[in-house]
């Protein structure tokens, strides 16, 4: 294995910064959207031969993603980046704890971003660096049932997602990713806080029942 | 122990998209250590955040961040092997806080230094809680004597409550251990505490930031609001 990771590893610290930069690309030009069990792959190949391919994948992937969202959540561009590029490198480090019995890779690295976030908002208010654990790593018992649940939740998440009409899916993401309170988002839309509200407690609730429905 | 009470589908997935403030997401964790069916909605709030993140319109990173992270990479995997060691010394040894009865702090607040009990209130004491990862999240313990009714009162922002020991009673039902009772501003309520036993509850606010209802008033003297 180590013989197949050493070249990238050797390869991109010999290489003169310009030829870097060409070879970072190369790493990074791999295929279209990876779907769930290849993304499973990917951070199974990173975890067990610390497979760079692999990584360059998962990163080209998710990366621009966690910054949108870093972005969303209210941080400042570069701040995102930094964040983000502090998520992958947990991606990096942490691949082996990453539990596929627990939830699926873009939620687990959702979870990861979502810590780094807060870590990172009282950090800078608190000024205690309080070192960001790794999350749990209980030893359970492997279960093709608990994969098939975890699965079956990703699938029907998605799923009740893509039934919601565009607008409820618009106030899903808009209440999900900001930190606004519902009376800043209700003057961005200019509505009444009521009817913000209102639409967010409907949106749930359908949410909810489209999930119930199908489990 | 069976649950009535549960938190609020908005409030699970501002708890799991890392939007709810330090002192009600404490009042949440320890909801959840309690309660499968809310643990179940966390899980699927988290999926729908990574069904989110994978929709999400991508952002333009810069130019070198990939090999920025590269770098890190190489420069970190040599340091994590060498700082491990480390890591194992860092949980202090502190004796659990009690509660009356004996009774320890819950599980999810072991990290936290618990104030003293203070009298705040014919039959109300109140013991502010102190988060590592928030000096000044508004956290407290309040006990409430036997059978003691609290004067009707409204919230500015969400109250949550969760009843660690004994019960109460309001408009909305009767909160045993293990319930949490979700207060949105707009809702005025008087709790009655049983009369069987006191009763302790974990308490913090959601965006109070004139406090003018009763628990607003109680935590006044020993919180700067
Ligand atoms: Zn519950």
């Amino acid at each position: 294995m180590n013989a197949f990771l050493e070249p990238a590893r050797s390869e991109i610290a010999n290489t003169s910064p310009s030829r870097r930069g060409a070879l970072v690309t190369r790493l990074m030009q791999d295929g279209a959207t990876p779907d769930g069990g290849e993304l499973s792959d990917l951070i199974r190949r990173v975890a067990d031969d610390q497979d760079r391919h692999a990584y360059a994948r998962l990163y080209s992937y998710f990366a621009p993603r966690v910054t949108s969202f870093l972005r969303k959540s209210g941080l400042p561009a570069n701040a995102a980046e930094e964040i983000a590029q502090e998520v992958m490198l947990v991606v990096w480090r942490k691949a082996s704890y990453f539990d596929p019995e627990k939830a699926g890779v873009a939620t687990w690295i959702f979870t990861i971003a979502r810590n780094l976030r807060i870590d990172h908002s009282r950090r800078s208010r608190v000024a205690t660096a309080a070192e960001a654990t790794p999350v749990d790593n209980e030893e359970v018992a492997p279960s093709g049932e608990v994969l098939l649940l975890v699965a079956e939740r990703e699938a029907s998440v998605r799923a009740a997602l893509g039934s919601l009409s565009e607008e409820q899916a618009a106030i899903v993401r808009l209440s999900f990713f900001s930190d606004k309170a519902h009376s800043e988002i209700a003057q961005e839309l200019s509505l009444p806080l009521g009817t913000v509200k209102s639409r967010v407690r409907l949106a749930l609730g359908r949410l909810r029942t489209l999930l119930e429905g199908q489990s | 122990m069976t649950i009535h009470h549960h938190a609020t589908d908005e409030t699970l997935m501002r708890y799991a998209a890392g939007q709810l403030p330090a002192a009600p997401a404490r009042v949440i964790d320890v909801h959840l250590s309690g309660c499968p069916a809310c643990r179940a909605r966390v899980e699927q709030f988290e999926a729908l955040g990574g069904a989110l993140l994978e929709q999400i319109e991508p952002a333009a990173m810069s130019p070198g961040a990939f090999a920025a992270v590269l770098r890190a990479i190489d420069a970190t995997d040599e340091k994590i092997t060498k700082t491990v060691s480390s890591l194992s010394s860092v949980g202090c040894a502190r004796a659990p806080a009690m509660l009356p009865g004996g009774i320890g702090l819950p599980e999810a607040l072991r990290d936290c230094e618990m104030g003293p009990w203070r009298w705040i209130g014919i039959g109300v004491r109140a013991s502010v809680i102190t988060l590592p990862e928030d000096s000044e999240a508004r956290l407290m313990l309040l006990r409430v004597g036997a059978g003691r009714k609290l004067p009707e009162h409204g919230h500015f922002g969400t109250e949550f409550t969760q009843v660690l020991v004994g019960s109460f009673a309001d408009e909305f039902g009767r909160y045993m251990p293990g319930d949490l009772s979700e207060m949105g501003h707009e809702i005025e309520h008087q709790p009655i505490v049983d009369q069987e036993c006191e009763c302790i509850c974990l308490a913090a606010l959601d965006g109070g930031m004139r406090l003018t209802g009763f628990f607003g008033r109680l935590i006044q003297p020993f919180v700067k609001l």
